[in-house]
Order: C-alpha cells, then structure tokens, then sequence
C-alpha cells in the first residue's frame, strides 16, 4: 500500500486548498491508502471546510491527516509526493526525499488547462539537479491527459439528491423557487458590468431568482441594488429579478447549489470543473493574468466544448462568456444565450456524461503511481 | 546557476553528475499555469534522448565544457580517430558521436570540435555547415531551376539527402548539420 503526503500553498481565493482538499478526501476513501495533506493556510481551509480547526498543527478529517505546513517544517516522505500547482517544496524537504532507500514518486500537479500542448507535456519527467526526478502531471479533459477530480459516485448522487432533496435544501437556503422561475446560482470575480446584465434581465419577462453567495461579485450587486451590504436571508426584487443572498457553502453543499439552479455561474478552476459534473449550462469567469494569457485559456476550453454544438449555440456561449470576461457590456450577449437555453442545457448533460467516461484525476494518479 | 527559462538550446546542464546537451527549448505560458520550459535534452556519455519539462524558475546547474578543434583522420576496428593541432589522437565509437556519424566520410577535412568531460572526449561537433559530393543521384526529371523541387541524394558514405532537382552526381552541395537539409550547391573543397 502506498501512502501519499499532498502539498498546497494557498495562494489566494479557495481554488488551490479547495482542488487538493478533494483529491486527499478521494485518496483516502476510493484508494483506501493513506495520505496527509500540508497546507499553509487553515484559515482559508476553515472558509471551505468548517471542520477544521485553524488553530490545530495537526488533525484528522474524513481519513486524511491535515498538517499546518510551514516553510522550515522538516517531514519524512510518503511513497508519492505531490507538490500542487508548482509550489515549492524546501530543500530540506527535498534533501529528506533523497536520504529514502526508494526515492518517493516525485509529482507537480498543475493548474487546469484545455490547450492542446498540456497532452504533450503530461507525465513528462523533469530529472532534477540532485535527482530524484519529478513527473509533471496535467489535468485536463481528454484521454491523454490527468483528467478531473470526480468522486466515484459523484453523478450518481448528483441524481437522487435533485429527486429526494432539492426542494429541501433550497428551503433551508431561505430560496422558496417560484412556479416557472428560473434559478441563478453567481460566484464569480467583480465584474462591473454586471449592471448591464442585470438591467437586461430586469428588462426581460422571464422570472429569475439570484442565488449569491458570498463573494467578490457581491460589491458589484450591492452597488446596482443601491445596498450598503447584501443581507443574509433577505430577498431584493428588482423587476422580475429576485435576488437571494445565501451564506458560503462547504464543497458538498455548493455542489448541491450548482445541481439545484439551471445556470451557475463559477469561476477560478474548482468550481469551474464543479458545474460540469452539475451538466448544467455555466458560465465560467477565468483567473484574470495581467498579460491576458487567460484568455488564450478560455478559448481553448471554448474550441473544445463548443464541438459538438451546434453553430447558434456555440456562437451565442462564445459571445456571453467573452463579453463576460472582458468585461464588456452584456445585454446583446445574455439576449443571444438565453435563446439557445434548450440546446446549451442538453450539451452540458451530453458533456458531463463524455467526460465522465474518462478516467478521473484519482484513477490517472493511481495508474501511474501504482504501476 | 541558472534558471531554465536561461538556458537556450546547445547549453550542457548537468543533472545528477551527468552532462546533457539541450537539444530543443520551447517556454509556454498560459492562465495561472506556471510557466514551463519543455526541453529535448541528450546525455552526452550515453547518447540517451529524454523529452523533458520544467518550472521557468527551476534552478540548474550549467556547464561549460571544454572543446578543442580536431580533424578527422581515419577508422580503427570500431572507433573512429581525430587529431588535434599537436597530432594527440582522439578516439571514439559511433555511440559517441552518432550525431555526426551521417556525415563522417574518409579524407574529410572539415574542422570538427572535441568536446570534453572531466578530462575525456565525449562526443565531437561538425561545423553548422559542411561541403559533400553527391556520389548518386537521378538525372533531373523537370528540369527544374528554382531549387524549389527536391529529389533524393546518395553521399559517399551512403547517407541519403534531400537535394535540389538541378543537382547531379559529382556535384559538391553544402549541408546543414544540425537539420541535414540541403543548402545549395557550392564549389569542391581546395
């Protein structure tokens, strides 16, 4: 039995705690092997996960053991070491690797892409000074690559949950839904013009209910509604335009969020892969780089998606996720998405179950761990 | 030390005690992905190729290594003899300089480096360019002029060659050695 240590710095936001939080949880109870995952930050752990105590060094949840990672923190070595998102590990760490008889199986998790030159890259070895060598490892959406964090049964609850507890979970959100609304869950970066897009959706005859939770989009809402801060529980109605303010929700309970709305709004990369196992249509609000080598990103996931849609569709996604990204005025973007609704919502069923014929993040680890 | 986004292509980086010569270097850069450098390395003692990837901050350890000019001189049983200035013989197998060995003929006189690791020759570099004859070709098929339409090539040594319709046996044509590509037809060697 292999035993696995996962590294995580947290560099802002919930994404990186929130990607290897999932993966040690699936390591330890689909992989049945232990793992201790070091994160340097328990604060921002506690936002996502309020079982765990920022205040404990060490601690035990869901069968992974949690250690508060300091940069001069001497460990001995699993068999398999993951360093996510290219933080660096110290050279003490590194000299400890060495010392072992069997050198661990050295991995550097990276960021989520769907460019074609991460299936070039994935598995690569990068043969270090001193050894020993270390492997690069990509997500991603095709076969050649690391594929997604996908808990075993995670579609299969997915789908007993929206029969047996939507309407109850939605209720203790405080969200009664109105006959023939439709339900918007928002966690996305600020976006200014965000005003345009409510304006347009104020301006429309469709009911639509606000599902917001916490989160740097909340100012701009706040700003539009005329609110110095949204209130929890309340319900601000504009037109035909309900907006509900909800609190932050652990990682089980916002993937029940995403499963219960027919649009999510998500941004950065976990919840990004999130509203793809909802097969619900999303938007999806990147990580902004100064150079703009986000949106290079964006429309390689957008080349990829939009294949097997059709051309209306993929025009209209493409146009509403752009302008979404550029910041860019929303109301003729939003107009031409809402009209392909039927089409998006049945590719992103079509879309989740493709991809949820590959292997996951945990199975590829496996497989080259293991082997 | 350097960082891999310093080190360009025909840099010798050494990686647990072993030279390896950096044969390609792309840097990508995308979203909140770190940069990388995906690098085509060869371990100059065993000839080994590994495509390879790195953080654009990972630290490496450079080498220089030394070279001194040498000329081919002749074969021996399996190894292949080049002298310096001073007449000190060098000798190699194919393994050592299978890079070249394409272009190795008798009577060669181009000015070829010898590469050395702590004190031994390890491999030897031809000139970017280099003149050899064709020893068969087929007669031009179009007529062509342009040097446009390309036919195949045998060298003296056997080595096959992409050269231009125009060429004929006898010609001289200058080759580049780090892609094999035919050049032009240049002048026989003085």
């Amino acid at each position: 039995m292999k035993s696995w240590d996962i590294f995580c710095q947290v560099v802002d936001n919930y994404g990186d705690i929130g990607v290897t939080w999932r993966l040690a949880r699936q390591i330890a109870t689909e992989l049945h092997q232990p793992v201790r995952l070091f994160v340097d930050d328990l604060h921002t752990f506690h936002h996502i996960c309020p079982q765990i105590d920022p205040q404990r060094n060490c601690q035990r949840l869901l069968g992974v053991d949690i250690t508060h990672w300091h940069p001069d923190s001497t460990i001995d070595p699993s068999d398999i070491v993951i360093e996510a998102f290219g933080c660096n590990l110290s050279e003490s760490i590194i000299s400890s690797m060495l010392a072992r008889a069997q050198p661990p199986i050295w991995i550097n998790l990276e960021y989520l892409s769907a460019e074609p030159w991460i299936e070039e890259c994935h598995l690569l070895p990068s043969p270090q000074r001193h050894g020993p060598a270390k492997y690069f490892f990509f997500p991603g959406f095709t076969a050649r690559t690391g594929g997604l964090l996908r808990e075993r049964d995670l579609l299969a609850e997915r789908d007993r949950f929206i029969i047996e507890e939507k309407a109850e979970f939605l209720t203790n959100l405080g969200v009664e839904p109105a006959p023939g609304s439709s339900l918007i869950s928002l966690f996305t970066y600020e976006n200014p013009q965000i005003s345009s897009w409510l304006d347009t959706l104020v301006a429309g005859e469709a009911s639509i209910q606000l599902l917001v939770p916490p989160g740097r989009i909340q100012a701009d809402i706040e700003h539009w509604l005329g609110e110095d801060k949204l209130v929890l529980g309340a319900c601000y109605s504009r037109g035909s335009v309900v907006i509900h303010p909800i609190p932050f929700l652990s990682q089980r309970d916002y993937d029940r969020l995403l499963w219960s709305c027919d649009l999510n709004f998500v941004r950065g990369e976990d919840s990004f892969v999130r509203a793809q196992w909802a097969g619900k249509p999303f938007l999806w609000h990147i990580y902004e780089q100064d150079d703009e080598a986000h949106l290079q990103k964006l429309s390689a996931f957008l080349q990829l998606y939009r294949q097997q849609l059709d051309a209306a569709s993929a025009k209209a996604m493409t146009q509403f996720w752009i302008d979404w990204n550029r910041r860019q005025d929303l109301s003729e973007g939003w107009t031409l998405f809402t009209r392909q609704r039927d089409s998006l919502e049945s590719h992103a069923h079509v879309w989740c179950s493709k991809l949820s014929m590959q292997k996951s993040l945990v199975e590829s680890l496996a497989e080259f761990t293991q082997n | 030390m350097k960082t891999a986004q310093d080190i360009k292509v025909n840099n010798v980086i050494l990686i647990d005690g072993a030279p390896w010569i950096v044969q390609r270097a792309e840097y990508t850069k995308s979203g909140r992905n770190s940069a990388i450098m995906k690098m085509k390395l060869k371990n100059l003692l065993s000839g080994s190729t590994s495509e390879t990837v790195y953080k654009f901050d990972d630290k490496m350890e450079q080498v220089i290594l030394d070279q001194i000019d040498v000329t081919y001189s002749y074969k021996a049983d399996d190894m292949y003899v080049f002298v310096d200035e001073e007449y000190n013989q060098y000798e190699l197998s194919a393994e050592d300089i299978e890079s070249v060995m394409p272009y190795i003929v008798d009577g060669m006189t181009d000015v070829c480096s010898a590469v050395f690791f702590e004190g031994k020759v390890i491999s030897v570099d031809l000139p970017t360019t280099i003149v050899r004859q064709i020893d068969y070709t087929e007669a031009s098929a179009r007529g062509d002029t342009s040097g446009k339409v390309m036919k195949p090539a045998r060298l003296a040594n056997g080595t096959n060659v992409k050269v231009a319709d125009f060429c004929e046996i006898g010609d001289w044509i200058e080759i580049d050695t780090r892609t094999g590509d035919y050049k032009s037809r240049a002048k026989a060697p003085a």
